[in-house]
């Protein structure tokens, strides 16, 4: 079962965006949203990095590369998450630059806080 | 916005990738000594078959060592796969310029992992490593001691034998 969570965009921060998708940190239940694929899905920490996991570990040059007619789709699912997504491939390409600016986006706000917040130079 | 991943974790995820690998790499050892003791006992050097299983156990100790830092910092161990251990050796000397290989390899990966902390100045995981580099250097001296017993004490006669019985007795000095 999924649940298809609809919130007020305000009490989200944008972490990353895209023009078809992007994700969003919801501090007070120190959470993301993934808002992809026609949907926005709730993911805590550990399924995230699963999501990315998972992600990153589909071989598109493969599938780009396979002459077979097998249909290029692949699904995305995660244990222990509610949630799973069926992507074409060029929806996993998109996925995967989300994730990618995302992380790139959370490392940066790491830097931050230790430079600017937690021990001020 | 919360820093919420570093609430979470202490290491950054290429580190904890590193350490994963180095969970591996000593899951990877471990086996390989116990593939070193059966070939021994088999072939009757039954001295150094115990030596080897004691640095099976060794190399098992370090793996959890890393596994459970691993997990103390919040990171993902993951459980390794290992295959494609070596099971038969051409010599009794082989076997011993393989465990020095092995030595060295594990050495230089270590070093490396300490290389990445530095640049990333994550002096956490360097303090911890600091122990495995001591141990480095006791684990190959064993080993290079090992194979210099085949160059002092020669493979002729009843060479291969007295081998055996001192490979048991290698011990490093403390300094």
């Amino acid at each position: 079962m999924q649940e298809v969570i609809t919130r007020e965009p305000q009490t989200m921060t944008e972490v990353f965006k895209t023009k078809v998708g992007g994700i969003y940190q919801f501090d007070a239940e120190r959470c993301w949203f993934v808002d992809f694929a026609g949907k926005m899905a709730k993911f805590d920490y550990r399924n995230l990095l699963k999501l990315r996991k998972a992600v990153y570990n589909v071989d598109i040059e493969g599938i780009l590369l396979d002459s077979s007619k097998s249909p290029d789709v692949e699904i995305i699912f995660l244990c222990a998450c509610d949630h799973c997504y069926v992507l074409t491939l060029m929806q996993i390409i998109a996925l995967k630059e989300i994730l990618q600016g995302a992380f790139v986006m959370l490392e940066l706000n790491n830097i931050i806080h230790d430079k600017l917040y937690r021990v001020p130079a | 916005m919360k820093d919420l991943i570093r609430i979470k974790t202490l290491i950054s995820s290429e580190i904890e990738t590193l350490l994963n690998r180095q969970v591996k790499m000593e899951a990877m050892s471990s086996s390989v000594y116990l593939s070193m003791a059966s070939w021994c006992n088999r072939n009757g050097y039954d001295f150094s078959s115990d030596y080897f299983f004691k640095q099976a156990e060794e190399e098992r100790q370090h793996q959890l060592k890393f596994y459970k830092y691993i997990l103390d910092m919040g990171g993902n161990a993951v459980s390794p796969e290992v295959t494609d251990i070596k099971q038969e050796y051409n010599s009794f000397r082989e076997v011993f310029e393989e465990a020095l290989d092995q030595e060295i390899a594990v050495t230089q990966s270590i070093n490396n992992i300490y290389g990445r902390c530095l640049k990333s100045q994550d002096f956490l995981t360097m303090e911890f490593l600091n122990w495995f580099l001591k141990e480095q250097r006791e684990e190959e001296y064993k080993a290079r001691r090992a194979l210099e017993l085949f160059e002092v004490i020669g493979e002729e006669g009843t060479g291969r034998w007295q081998i055996d019985k001192h490979v048991g007795e290698i011990k490093y000095p403390q300094a």
